[in-house]
């Protein structure tokens, strides 16, 4: 990861920083690497070498690859702590969302499936329904994971202690009350539906 | 007085006692809360990871039916559909094409006008000014919270102007005093929980709430009160674990604000449903002193 950083690709720079810059909404030649984001990182003990300076600083390099395949894009959780705090209101933020969706356009394989399987899960639910239902959700979140360990790792313990875990948690919920069977659903899913449609990405 | 409602899809599942909280608390300060009719899921941060512009036009809609129905306000009780629906206003207000690419598809056009409030801003503006403590039955002696006020209500992902501080927001102190609550000074208070991660990264997410929950602890904190849905589940839930991972024997009943605004406007613990907590948050309130 050291090493990609001090790799200048000229003939790829210009276009995935302007990308970027155009898909995120932010400005990131403004960025002067005042490391005010990094201090601020929520996730800064998880991902330890990589902070959101260093992510503008190797988009701006033009390594798309590691700008994909890091640590921080993954394991972001949207805080906004970095772009509240930047003196040059850069919101890595939203970066780090924008490069979870062009990993996805171009169907390279995220560093953490299961955020993305969640993030897929929860937005279909949201749009199928007009409402998300927690449970149906969680349901299909599960099952991509589960069929992610079984054929791409091979690793069927990981789905029988996942699947333990969210059953622990499912039957104390259901003590309390907190775990509904009734269905959520909105008449505008239809029009969600017609919007969908109509969006680019 | 009559404000529109947007629960949203967490408050009509698991923390359906924030629903239930809510709509007593502002019935008592007579406040008709009138739900959205037909309302949809605001895409919460999920649509923002994955469509940019279903993120900003699923609360366009509802921003639209709101409009449409007459209001002028919305009071939003979750942070993350606060945070989105007024974010998605303010950007679809400062880009007349996509308001008028949003609008092509929904039935019930979005204006732009109406003014987004989360709790402690609808809270503010009904029972501010000293009126709350006017209006309510008891005072709560004896009670060291903590105020946790997590992400989404003081910092966006776009201008949006807010009316607290940023990284020191006081609203929930103030309304607290005036429950005649000692709140203790903190550092974690818009620290975030993790969210999401709870699940899908869970490593992550509970060393963010481990920091969290030690800091109340050291501070001599015995319970805190939030706003967030998603960070009261969170570190009500993932609590035993996390404090076996420090090796603490300690445990905080993480509360809703509206349970103690609820004591103190003099409903039940059962009627409030306070019961339900994972952390059990009933023992505490029974031994404090409601003068």
């Amino acid at each position: 990861m050291n090493q990609s950083l001090l790799m200048y690709k000229p003939e790829s720079t210009k276009s995935f920083l302007s990308e970027v810059i155009e898909k995120s909404g932010q400005n990131l030649t403004a960025c002067y690497q005042c490391r005010r984001c990094a201090a601020g990182c929520s996730v800064g003990d998880e991902t330890v070498f990589f902070t959101p300076d260093k992510l503008i600083r190797m988009i701006i390099m033009g390594d798309k690859y590691g700008a994909l395949n890091n640590e921080l894009v993954w394991k972001c959780v949207s805080c906004y702590t970095c772009g509240t705090r930047c003196p040059n209101d850069i919101q890595t933020g939203k970066i780090t969302e924008t490069l979870k969706k062009i990993a996805k356009q171009e169907k390279i394989k995220p560093l953490i499936p299961k955020v993305k399987h969640f993030h897929d899960s929860f937005f279909k639910s949201g749009v199928r329904w007009g409402r998300v239902n927690e449970m149906e959700f969680m349901g299909f979140y599960e099952l991509k994971n589960s069929l992610n360990d079984f054929f791409v790792k091979k690793d069927t313990k990981a789905i029988i202690d996942e699947i333990k875990e969210q059953v622990k948690l499912g039957f104390s919920m259901l003590k309390l009350k907190r775990l509904h069977f009734d269905f959520q659903m909105s008449r505008g899913r239809i029009e969600l539906r017609r919007l969908s449609k109509i969006s680019n990405n | 007085m009559q404000i529109a409602y947007y629960p949203g899809c967490s408050l009509k599942q698991s923390s359906n006692l924030y629903d239930i909280q809510t709509r007593k608390i502002f019935a008592y300060l007579g406040v008709n809360l009138q739900e959205i009719n037909d309302w949809n899921c605001c895409g919460a941060t999920s649509a923002g990871k994955t469509n940019d512009f279903m993120a900003l036009a699923m609360p366009a809609r509802n921003i639209g039916l709101a409009e449409a129905a007459g209001f002028s306000e919305i009071v939003i009780p979750c942070s993350a559909c606060y945070l989105r629906t007024i974010v998605s206003k303010n950007v679809i207000n400062d880009n007349p094409a996509l308001k008028k690419k949003i609008n092509s598809s929904i039935k019930r056009k979005f204006i732009g006008d109406i003014k987004i409030l989360n709790i402690l801003e609808a809270l503010e503006k009904v029972a501010g000014n000293g009126k709350l403590k006017k209006s309510i039955k008891y005072k709560i002696k004896g009670l060291n919270p903590v105020c946790y006020y997590g992400c989404m209500l003081t910092r966006f992902p776009y201008n949006v102007e807010i009316s607290d501080n940023v990284e020191n927001p006081q609203a929930m102190e103030n309304m607290l005093k005036s429950l005649g609550i000692h709140t203790i000074d903190w550092n974690y208070k818009t620290s975030c929980c993790g969210a999401s991660a709870a699940i899908n990264d869970r490593k992550t997410s509970l060393n963010l709430m481990a920091k969290i929950l030690s800091d109340a602890i050291q501070r001599g904190a015995d319970c805190i009160v939030t706003t967030c849905p998603m960070c009261q589940m969170n570190l009500d839930s993932n609590q035993d674990e996390i404090c076996e991972n420090i090796g603490c024997d300690q445990r905080l009943p993480v509360y809703f604000i509206t349970e103690l605004l609820g004591m103190a406007m003099g409903m039940s613990i059962q009627e409030l449903q306070i019961n339900r907590h994972f952390i059990d948050g009933t023992q505490l309130l029974k031994e404090l002193e409601l003068k």
